[in-house]
């Protein structure tokens, strides 16, 4: 009774039109969520358009190796939560393990860029906080470091979120996910795949366009 | 009742073609391209990005009302984009004249 109730609360006429309207509520909230992001993008564009020469030196103080690592990372917890989702609408107990997986998966990733937020202090790149950049446009360079630092903590706290809620779903997972009722599953993999989405531009401004400058 | 959702198949090669994406540029990143790097490293990221939005999102085949959201949102973005770029990309066309 209680699935029953969960598959297809009161003021909907059926399942589908009720899984359909969580899941447009769902898009609505990503679509806020990339406006957010958008407004960083939009400043980056603005400022590299203005000093590209020291986006790129700044850019070329990335560690390419481990922002490629991550990337990789990142996209792999992508495939594990496709895949909980996928046997979560089957009803397949197995959608739980790959849901522990992804959460794992996404700590990884947490640690890998902790790592390097780490290197860049030991290495004096924090803005603010002592930036020393040996070159004449270090001011700039100090701008792209303000932003790498915004931007990218701003998706790790994305990032966050998708794990506690990763976590948090497991409870619901064991007691009621089955193949009736699995839209809960299927909007934080769409929360999840969005926070990839933004993570492979990040990589691609950030670490990229300097790589070759080492 | 389940969700419109992608192949186990699908998902494996879509999984697999991100990876690839993702060494493509990177190797292309170590070359010398001048200000095409970060062209074709942004156009690389959007290939990644449709095809999680496509596959993994199933924005491809779920609801249509769904891809007028994501197309809306788009549309949004770049007219954001547009117009904070005509600040920009304009600066200094308007300074008083002698200056």
């Amino acid at each position: 009774m209680a699935e029953q109730s969960l598959a297809l609360r009161e003021q909907f006429a059926t399942p589908e039109q009720q899984r359909e309207s969580a899941t447009l509520g769902m898009w609505i909230f990503i679509v806020t969520e990339a406006m957010l992001f958008g407004a960083t993008f939009a400043a980056f564009a603005g400022y590299h358009h203005w000093y590209p020469a020291a986006f790129n030196r700044g850019s070329s103080e990335m560690e390419l190796t481990m922002g490629a690592v991550n990337t990789a990372v990142l996209i792999c917890s992508s495939f594990t939560m496709s895949l909980a989702e996928y046997f979560a609408a089957r009803g397949k107990p197995r959608f739980v393990w790959f849901l522990v997986l992804t959460a794992l998966i996404g700590m990884l990733f947490l640690g890998i860029k902790f790592t390097e937020y780490y290197m860049h202090y030991k290495d004096h790149k924090l803005p603010g906080f002592g930036f020393q950049d040996s070159s004449p446009q270090s001011r700039q360079v100090q701008l792209f470091f303000f932003l790498y630092f915004v931007m990218t903590g701003l998706h790790s706290v994305h990032l966050l979120i998708g794990i506690v809620l990763v976590l948090l779903m497991l409870i619901p997972a064991l007691i009621y996910i089955d193949e009736n009722y699995s839209t809960p599953i299927h909007n934080i993999s769409l929360y999840w795949h969005f926070v990839d989405v933004i993570w492979v531009f990040l990589y691609a401004i950030f670490y990229l366009p300097g790589a070759h400058l080492k | 009742m389940r969700v419109a959702e992608t192949s186990l198949r699908s998902i494996v090669i879509t999984w697999l073609g991100l990876l690839a994406l993702t060494l493509t540029s990177s190797l292309i990143g170590l070359l010398n391209l001048g200000s095409m790097n970060i062209v074709i490293a942004v156009v690389i990221a959007s290939v990644q990005a449709f095809l999680i939005l496509g596959f993994l999102m199933h924005a491809l085949y779920g609801q249509a009302l769904v891809r007028v959201v994501i197309v809306g949102g788009i549309i949004w973005f770049l007219i954001l984009m547009t117009l904070t770029s005509t600040d920009y990309l304009t600066r200094g066309w308007l300074l008083p004249s002698g200056k």
